[in-house]
């Protein structure tokens, strides 16, 4: 056991290493000059030199290479061409929000999924209606639920809050709303912050929601054909029964895992989404960095985000041989 | 005589049951080739985009903000005054292709390194698998976006992103196959016969392969016309008056709560296009089960 942990997160380590090293690769294939994006277009011909051996470009690319990832180890992630400040700085005020708004739309996404999973293994017409719906749904844009929402239960019914993080009342925007206000014991802070939170959320949450009820949907299946259900069920248990007690938890392990692959596929949707309710989190800072081409600021929000998916998938199949022993890799 | 007539009368007996089963199955066999054959018409429909736009996407055609339905506009006009159909059914033609070309470089790219692996072996094929899994192992659409960063957005760039990430799984999928199928005792039989490694592998091994990759490959559309789609709507894409469905709502965002259709059409176009790819997938499936 304690083997395999440590393998998973050597492979995990070695994945990120050759993550550095594919950005560094691009911000070298890049064909925006840190220079002349730092010192603007007028730059002198003694500044740019002085620049150049500043930020060491004219060193070997394999010394720059150690010395990019050396500077990593220490959270300088460069500056951003865009803010002239460190990425670290902008990361660690954008990035709560987004983690914020990740976890409950992961919570909505694998408490639907579950739903979903379940509800569509019954026979009959309303499965039928539902897995028509599950199509549909696993073929629907975020930002058209977004928009969806926005005009139903924003403009419609008036029923929930277009943009932001908080309401007007809050005076910090960025960070943990929800979490913050719950530590503090403000309960009125922490229902502004669910009730900002909920639109966002479950435009992100329903594309992965969907197939984390289609993997569910089919392991379940495989689960109820086999030998130990039939037995409880012919012991007498009831279908609710079998289903809680024998079915659900021995079917549970490749949602988990689908989850895990989700988080990398949702990071598209909570940028576009995050553009929509201008929600102050890191989507946001890459749609303002990308027309301006702010190579660092890209490079960082990738860095961070590839750490923590390969770091959240080490951890997801760690829980799985822990729970179900006979998971090897 | 009588013999013959139980005979017969067995036969006629067993007759319709026998039949109502063949028509169930063929009725099923049909729906699926339907269904697995929308892609072609799909296809069909947006090489002829140019035929079935009834305006030019770029020119106006018309007063700004038209409803749906009014002064010819079957899908209204947008906020200069261009018709919104041929806008989207120009947009989807973009999109659609742009699918098909991810797909179809992702397929050349993990077919050719699949196949080497698997029947190379050896250190090659750990070195190979070993790259695959880092790629399989990074978030797809993060390292896109990067890409798009580093090499400047534009649409062109954005698909070389898409299928740098695209690749891996279709590899995965062709070594697995070729290595059971070389497992298989035909292989061994040409393998005796003398056939030499080439022709085992482009006549024997990858035809083998081709039912497991039409069904992910088809059933990958719908994602990848939803991931481009998304990175659209963020700006990667081209710039601003080239009809492109994601990026069209993105800047039609402002205009979502007065004049809904203005964002809400190209985004059903991309809503018909990854339907039609999941469709086709289920289809293919189907089909490839009954076989």
């Amino acid at each position: 056991m304690f083997k395999f942990v440590l393998k998973r997160i050597a492979s995990a380590v070695g994945v990120v290493l050759a993550l550095t090293v594919v950005l560094f690769i691009l911000q070298k294939a890049s064909n925006t000059n840190p220079v002349h994006a730092i010192l603007g277009p007028n730059a002198s011909a003694a500044a740019v030199k002085a620049e150049t051996i500043k930020l060491g470009l004219n060193r070997p690319l394999l010394a720059q290479l150690f010395s990019y990832i050396g500077n990593l180890l220490q959270f300088n992630l460069g500056t951003s061409y865009r803010t002239r400040r460190p990425v670290s700085t902008d990361l660690a005020q954008y990035l709560p929000a987004t983690v914020e708004l990740a976890l409950v739309a992961l919570l909505i996404a694998v408490g639907l999924g579950l739903i979903l999973g379940y509800i569509s293994i019954k026979n009959g017409i309303p499965a039928k209606i539902f897995r028509g719906v599950l199509l549909v749904g696993a073929s629907t844009p975020s930002y058209l639920i977004s928009f969806a929402g926005l005009v139903l239960l924003y403009s419609h019914f008036h029923v929930l809050p277009a943009t932001g993080e908080a309401g007007a009342t809050q005076p910090f925007q960025g960070g943990f709303v929800i979490f913050d206000n719950l530590v503090n014991g403000n309960i009125s802070g922490v229902w502004d912050g669910i009730v900002h939170v909920t639109l966002p959320a479950l435009s992100i949450a329903l594309v992965p929601a969907i197939s984390i009820g289609r993997v569910f949907r089919s392991s379940l299946e495989a689960t109820l054909r086999s030998d130990f259900v039939r037995t409880a069920r012919s012991k007498g248990l009831s279908d609710q029964a079998v289903f809680l007690r024998h079915a659900i938890r021995n079917s549970i392990g490749p949602g988990l895992t689908m989850t895990g692959l989700q988080l990398g596929l949702m990071f598209a949707g909570v940028a576009v989404v995050e553009d929509i309710f201008a929600w102050p989190g890191i989507g946001y800072y890459t749609t303002e960095s990308i027309p301006v081409s702010d190579f660092p600021a890209i490079a960082g929000v990738t860095l961070v985000l590839g750490v923590g998916y390969v770091f959240i998938n080490a951890l997801v199949d760690i829980a799985q041989s822990l729970a179900d022993p006979r998971v090897k890799l | 005589m009588a013999v013959t007539e139980v005979y017969l009368r067995g036969q006629q007996a067993k007759l319709p049951g026998q039949l109502r089963i063949r028509s169930q199955m063929f009725k099923k066999v049909r729906g699926n080739t339907i269904m697995a054959a929308l892609p072609l018409i799909v296809t069909a429909l947006v090489l002829l985009a140019p035929l079935l736009a009834p305006h030019s996407p770029y020119t106006v055609a018309g007063p700004a903000f038209t409803p749906p339905g009014h002064g010819g506009f079957l899908l209204g006009s947008d906020s200069v005054g261009r018709d919104e159909l041929s806008r989207v059914l120009y947009g989807m033609r973009a999109s659609w292709l742009s699918a098909l070309a991810v797909i179809a470089s992702g397929l050349v790219v993990g077919v050719t390194i699949g196949t080497v692996a698997a029947v190379a072996g050896g250190w090659v094929d750990s070195l190979l698998m070993r790259f695959t899994d880092l790629f399989l192992s990074l978030p797809g659409p993060v390292l896109a976006i990067a890409v798009v960063a580093a090499l400047g957005p534009s649409l062109l760039h954005t698909l070389i992103g898409v299928a740098i990430v695209w690749w891996p799984f279709y590899a995965r999928i062709v070594r697995g196959e070729i290595r059971s199928l070389s497992a298989r005792p035909h292989l061994e039989a040409a393998k005796m016969s003398g056939i030499g490694v080439m022709r085992r592998t482009l006549r024997h091994l990858l035809p083998g392969t081709f039912p497991a990759l039409v069904v992910t490959a088809s059933l990958d559309i719908g994602n990848l016309v939803l991931t481009l789609a998304g990175l659209s709507f963020l700006g990667l894409g081209s710039p601003a008056p080239s009809p492109e469905l994601g990026a069209m709502s993105a800047r039609n965002l402002t205009f979502l709560l007065q004049d809904y259709w203005t964002a809400v059409m190209p985004g059903i176009g991309i809503l018909i296009l990854a339907l039609v790819g999941n469709i086709s997938g289920d289809g293919l499936r189907g089909l490839m089960k009954d076989r």
